[in-house]
């Protein structure tokens, strides 16, 4: 390549480079060495080694946030995944009526703001007054406490997580309209029925699609904030049952001002979330069809 | 992206500092929690300020959760000139140098510490310097609302309470608290949904580290830097406070807890009777007075146990609002004039009226007392002057320790362990929370 079309390419490119160094690459490797450190911000950083990161594993909270956070991802992850697949095979049925509408509605609650949707949750939740509770005592059933009762704490979560699925929807309903309709036709000739033909041809021809959403979910999973910290933190302070990883990174970092902490914690994070989807990446050769693979 | 950061930093927002009203004058910024009717009487302080005089303007400026974003306006170099703060941020914002010291500042404007009641001044100073100023007292009282005790009257009389006055001892608050307490079934307590509480220690729950203090206990000792959430003392206090639930019913105590409104509302509890005492401050007259002023409340100390009580010595918790100068303010001494102006005996006592509150302050008016819309402002004012007054820890981890505290009482009073098994815990991590920033002092040489 032509030296001059070498500097043309970065400088093209120079806004994005800088970009990059200034805003991502140099706070990350700040961080990096953050972690290492006892830095208040308002004193110069201290190297402290190991110390961060072994004080964290020390820790009760930190491994109680951990319990909750690894507890809240497992239940949730296949809780939305089903519940946004079946969702989505309803509205990809051939001759839905109000298909549009009905898909402008499973998407509408992600395009409210989190911090109003949780709101809305504190009261539906509420024990004595909470629709939820309301309606399962039309069905003579006593609803339990959900914000205050340990068991309840994370079902609790988990339950605001399915409000959000609309996105992973979408992307389901696009990735079923995608699928040959001669493979349909085929499995019905070999008399499939539709629970059949839904696990057998539906399935295997979306598993790109199941793959990123898990992902994204698993990512976004591990890093819950809004609903908890909304939930379960007022000025009585934070429920444990409700207490997660993210709320304790943000304890550290902008209560405690223990920036080392804070940083010592977001790269273990990193570090888990880069072998969960290592994980699911291996997985993947084996259990997701690429068409033309 | 950063030629998006680029056009943000040139043509961007700016901050406006130059109003029609403050023109030609040094604008300060004072950022401050109060909104609604407290917030407007701040904000006549702030007025009077801006008409007494011609060189300085202060935009008076409402932040909600003051305590973190003032923090990382001050980490980020943009702090506001005045903030004002609560007294349990002192330790941790004076430790990590993130407000200046006032020593000289106010004494160049003509403050002294021994202006100061009693009960105030260990809020005001942190490692010997003074770093913040009161901008309105708050002592911790027992609020009983008079009408129910009356309306139990005979009861009350029959476990040896006299109905017209407050308990004096835990003992007899929990006899009161027994008399008042109904369920909605008329079944026996413990045994059906609750209808009326006499005392919760969770409503309103905000002060979760004070019990062990009037059972005789405290949390830190200072001068060796040791953590005492597992004391004796302490331990009896929590397991006072367990009784409750497991005498009333923890589900029945929770529910009936989910139906309370928020404090602020008309909606809370003591304002509804649902609860019949509550250990609040003295703004919660101006609750009273906004929602339901025909309430018939009485305000006393908050008990203490038997051996304990001393009627010339009540025992009280400081929780005060107060007003420090952020690290890296542009104008120290015009940050001073401003608070200054605001701890002159008229301007303490015309913004404590109007939020229900007692003075601070060593001298106070007669009018002030006399015309007060509070009726307990007398106790107020006498409580932030008594010698068992207590605050916050001072110690920069507080804000932590005290994290750890909330979550315990909240196991605690869900009786998800006992508090002679728990504590000790808590004791060992707050301990460790001690040791850790003592390390770190002597690591960066400042022990």
């Amino acid at each position: 390549m032509p030296r001059r079309d070498t500097i043309s390419g970065l400088l093209w490119s120079a806004p994005w480079l800088i970009g990059f160094v200034a805003f991502l690459l140099v706070p990350l490797s700040m961080s990096v060495y953050y972690s290492f450190t006892d830095y208040p911000l308002l004193k110069p950083p201290v190297w402290v080694g190991l110390d961060n990161y072994t004080g964290l594993l020390s820790d009760t909270r930190f491994w109680l946030v951990v319990r909750n956070t690894a507890i809240y991802s497992i239940i949730a992850i296949p809780v939305c995944t089903l519940a946004a697949l079946a969702v989505a095979a309803m509205l990809a049925t051939p001759g839905l009526r109000g298909r549009a509408f009905w898909t402008a509605a499973v998407f509408l609650p992600t395009l409210v703001p989190m911090m109003a949707t949780a709101m809305v949750w504190l009261w539906l939740y509420n024990a004595r007054y909470g629709l939820i509770n309301n309606l399962l005592g039309v069905v003579r059933i006593t609803g339990p406490n959900w914000l205050e009762d340990v068991a309840w704490a994370i079902p609790a979560i988990v339950l605001t997580s399915v409000w959000g699925i609309g996105q992973m929807i979408v992307v389901y309903v696009a990735a079923i309209n995608e699928v040959p309709g001669q493979l349909y036709e085929a499995a019905m000739l070999d008399g499939m029925g539709p629970v059949r033909r839904f696990i057998h041809v539906t399935l295997p021809m979306i598993s790109p699609a199941i793959l990123f959403n898990v992902i994204t979910l698993t990512i976004g999973s591990m890093q819950v904030f809004v609903m908890p910290y909304v939930l379960f933190r007022n000025e009585r302070g934070q429920r444990a049952a409700g207490d997660f990883y993210n709320l304790m990174l943000y304890d550290n970092a902008f209560v405690y001002q223990k920036f080392g902490v804070a940083s010592a914690m977001a790269w273990m994070q990193l570090l888990i979330v880069l072998a969960l989807t290592g994980v699911m990446l291996l997985a993947s050769k084996r259990l997701v069809h690429y068409r033309g693979s | 992206m950063a030629t998006t950061g680029l056009g943000f930093a040139l043509f961007g927002p700016r901050g406006e500092r130059d109003t029609l009203a403050s023109k030609g004058r040094l604008v300060l910024d004072y950022w401050e929690k109060w909104t609604g009717h407290e917030g407007a009487a701040m904000q006549r302080v702030v007025d009077a300020f801006n008409a007494s005089q011609d060189r300085l303007y202060v935009r008076y400026l409402v932040t909600s959760a003051i305590h973190q974003k003032a923090m990382i306006s001050i980490l980020g170099g943009s702090p506001p000139d005045i903030v004002g703060l609560y007294a349990f941020n002192v330790p941790s914002y004076a430790e990590s140098n993130a407000v200046l010291p006032l020593d000289e500042l106010a004494a160049r404007a003509g403050l002294r510490i021994d202006q100061y009641a009693m009960g105030m001044r260990p809020v005001m100073q942190h490692g010997g310097r003074w770093v913040a100023t009161i901008n309105t007292g708050g002592a911790l009282a027992l609020y009983w609302n008079r009408a129910l005790f009356r309306e139990q009257a005979e009861a009350l009389k029959a476990r040896g309470i006299d109905p017209e006055r407050a308990p004096r001892t835990i003992a007899e608050l929990d006899l009161a608290s027994e008399v008042l307490s109904r369920t909605t079934d008329g079944s026996a307590l413990g045994k059906g949904p609750l209808a009326r509480a006499g005392f919760l220690h969770m409503e309103p729950g905000w002060w979760s580290w004070i019990w062990g203090y009037h059972f005789g206990g405290t949390l830190y000792d200072a001068a060796s830097d040791r953590a005492g959430a597992g004391g004796p003392e302490v331990v009896r206090a929590f397991e006072w406070l367990q009784s409750y639930p497991q005498r009333l019913g923890i589900d029945h105590v929770e529910k009936f807890r989910s139906g309370f409104g928020p404090y602020g509302t008309p909606q809370s509890a003591f304002l509804t009777g649902e609860v019949a005492m509550v250990v609040q401050g003295p703004w919660m007259a101006n609750l009273i007075q906004a929602f339901k002023p025909d309430l018939d409340y009485g305000v006393a100390p908050f008990p203490v146990d038997t051996p304990l009580y001393d009627p010339d010595n009540p025992m009280t918790c400081i929780d005060t609002d107060v007003l420090m100068i952020p690290r890296g303010a542009k104008n120290p001494e015009a940050s001073m004039e401003f608070i200054a102006f605001t701890q002159r005996q008229e301007n303490v006592e015309a913004l404590a009226t109007a939020h229900c509150k007692g003075s601070p302050m060593v001298e106070v008016s007669e009018q002030f007392l006399s015309k007060h819309p509070n009726r307990g402002v007398r106790l107020h004012t006498a409580l932030a002057s008594s010698k068992r007054a207590y605050v916050a820890p001072a110690t920069p981890v507080w804000t932590e320790y005290k994290d750890i505290f909330d979550t315990t009482m909240q196991d605690l009073w869900k009786l998800a362990e006992p508090a002679a098994t728990r504590l000790p815990v808590v004791q060992a991590r707050a301990q460790k929370l001690l040791d850790d920033a003592a390390e770190l002092r002597r690591r960066r040489g400042e022990a």
